[in-house]
């Protein structure tokens, strides 16, 4: 029997705005607990929540860039349920007339590209955090996160792999981060999302029944549920077994699901309208500014690697696939007039780097300034790609200035014709034996004398240079 | 309205109902629903859902952060706590 998979995605992105959605309490993330928490956040008797407009425009942004519609009338619902770190014991978010609908987005996986249909975006409160492993027999509870905006972003069931979800976390994150309206930072929770899975006999018309992975946070773990929960409901059915519609956790020590009774009884959240508070209505001239003032997005920034400063089609995939090294790329672009090696070196040894140390260019010690001036120092002459590569590698580890390391390493390129020539001339004649076969017509043998002079300048030499000295000695030679 | 139902409200709502109670809350209620069970006469089918009946809308923020660090005086108003945290009987997933 064949199985397909149907996969939906609920992303839950944090704005990145300084206050929270209905009060003035601060989003910043790590404070000490409870120092962040306004009346509103409590949810003390007598409060009034007022929306802020900031997380309206970034919902928008995002709503712009994935070709949505934009309610420009959108209003707040309860979500009913009890938790401990939900004060209220509702949640204020958006159920029937959520701020976007029916966007789309273009993931890429290995060697096909395909387009997912994103159902709606709307804004809501994030809840606090319980810590339940510290206190003997209570849960703690830190209410700084509580009242955070969210956009829960709801895809169509349209994903059908676990490397397509993965595919496509990932191009939302690029999008958001673009687009300035989030961090993007998993490791803080700035990104969290639920999954739906469910599978099907190949080419029937309904869905079977769905489970709901909750509160995935890592590229690694979205993959490694879904496999686990397809396996999973394959072998129910196959054993003649049903899937049960409920919510289950991913353990990612043991990497597997379970069912979370917890959740199971509180299914019925009674939405409605929210009476403290009116539509929010988004005039034509807001819209019309906040397009007027979108950032470049991915793909732009592709097409204008390529066509205005003539990278090749891969860099420029490379370069824009994240916001951090587009950055780089333009900031470095700015001290040298060789664009084009910057982004032969970001593609080239910089990733190298990076994928050693499984980083993203932004928590590297590289510095845009750094690594322009880097860049400079090649094109310039004052020192060799070879050094250069030994140079980088030293700021990756520390973070030193490069033009220090060139003075105090020593390091500034040989450029003096006459001491190169003087150094050819001693490779030649201590080396009979290969200037012999050289002149035989093994051509080849022509970079053991350009490496042996290398050597003897500890790679300082010019090489454009030293190639050029190297073949005229040699071929006077008789 | 029966048993079953308002056995499911009272536990979603974390309200008890005295079993002595029970019979005739269920009776009010049922009543309450067929009072207010009379606007679905109205045929509403061409008029947009009502989110507010103000018909004003909203008054919006800017992004500013405005809070006073109250920490102190909210954990000491809170029914448990320690110097750091909100205390509540333990919750497992």
């Amino acid at each position: 029997m064949s199985w397909e998979t149907v996969i939906g995605l609920e992303i839950h992105v944090q704005l990145s705005t300084k206050s929270k959605l209905f009060s003035g309490g601060s989003t910043e993330f790590g404070a000490e607990s409870n120092t962040h928490v306004d009346l509103i956040d409590m949810g003390l008797p007598g409060v009034l929540p007022v929306a802020n407009k900031e997380a309206f425009y970034k919902a928008i942004r995002f709503g712009l860039a994935t070709g949505a519609n934009i309610n420009q009338t959108s209003s707040f619902d309860r979500k009913n349920y009890f938790y401990p770190d939900l004060p209220k014991g509702y949640q204020i978010t958006q159920m029937a007339q959520p701020i976007v609908e029916k966007g789309s987005i273009k993931i890429a996986v290995d060697d096909y590209e395909k387009e997912i249909n994103i159902t709606r975006a709307h804004l809501e409160e994030d809840a606090g955090k319980s810590i339940h492993d510290m206190f003997e027999g209570e849960t703690g509870v830190d209410l700084n996160r509580a009242g955070t905006p969210l956009l829960e972003i709801v895809s169509e069931p349209e994903i059908s792999s676990a490397k397509e979800a993965v595919a496509y976390f990932k191009a939302i994150r690029q999008l958001v981060t673009f687009l300035d309206i989030c961090d993007g930072n998993m490791a803080q929770g700035s990104m969290r999302c639920d999954v739906n899975v469910s599978i099907k006999k190949s080419g029937d018309k309904e869905l079977g029944t769905r489970a709901e992975l909750k509160n995935i946070n890592s590229f690694k773990f979205i993959e490694k549920a879904i496999n686990f929960e397809i396996d999973r409901q394959i072998r129910l059915i196959e054993n003649g077994e049903c899937v049960v519609q409920e919510t289950r956790l991913y353990d990612s020590e043991k990497n597997e699901t379970r069912s979370m009774r917890s959740k199971e009884e509180a299914n019925d959240y009674r939405y409605f309208p929210c009476p403290d508070l009116l539509p929010v209505i988004i005039s034509d001239k807001e819209l019309k500014e906040i397009k007027e003032n979108l950032p470049e997005l991915p793909e732009e920034k592709e097409m204008r690697y390529i066509q205005e400063i003539g990278l090749e089609e891969s860099e420029a995939k490379i370069i824009s696939s994240s916001k951090a090294m587009a950055n780089m790329f333009e900031e470095a672009s700015s001290k040298t007039n060789d664009a084009k090696l910057i982004a032969k070196w970001l593609v080239g040894d910089v990733s190298a780097l990076l994928n050693k140390d499984n980083i993203e260019i932004d928590e590297s010690n590289l510095s845009a300034e750094n690594f322009g001036i880097l860049i400079e120092r090649i094109s310039d002459n004052t020192i060799s790609g070879k050094i250069a590569k030994s140079v980088l590698e030293e700021i990756w580890e520390n973070g030193s200035n490069v033009d220090e390391i060139i003075k105090t390493k020593g390091l500034i390129q040989i450029q003096d014709e006459s001491l190169l020539e003087e150094i050819a001339s001693k490779v030649i004649d201590a080396n009979p034996d290969q200037v012999a076969t050289y002149k035989s017509g093994k051509d080849k043998l022509f970079g053991f004398f350009v490496g042996q002079v290398m050597k003897e300048t500890q790679g300082k030499a010019n090489p454009k240079s030293v190639n050029l000295i190297l073949k005229e000695l040699l071929d006077n030679l008789n | 309205m029966d048993k079953k139902t308002v056995t499911t409200i009272s536990y979603l709502s974390r309200l008890k109902i005295d079993d002595e109670k029970e019979e005739k809350i269920i009776n009010d209620l049922g009543n309450i629903i067929e009072f207010v069970d009379q606007l679905n006469d109205v045929d509403t089918s061409e008029i947009a859902p009502l989110a507010n009946p103000l018909e004003k809308t909203a008054k919006t923020r800017k992004d500013i952060v405005t809070a006073k660090n109250l920490k102190k005086e909210l954990l000491d108003v809170a029914p448990s706590a320690n110097e750091d945290y909100f205390l509540v009987p333990r919750v497992v997933e």
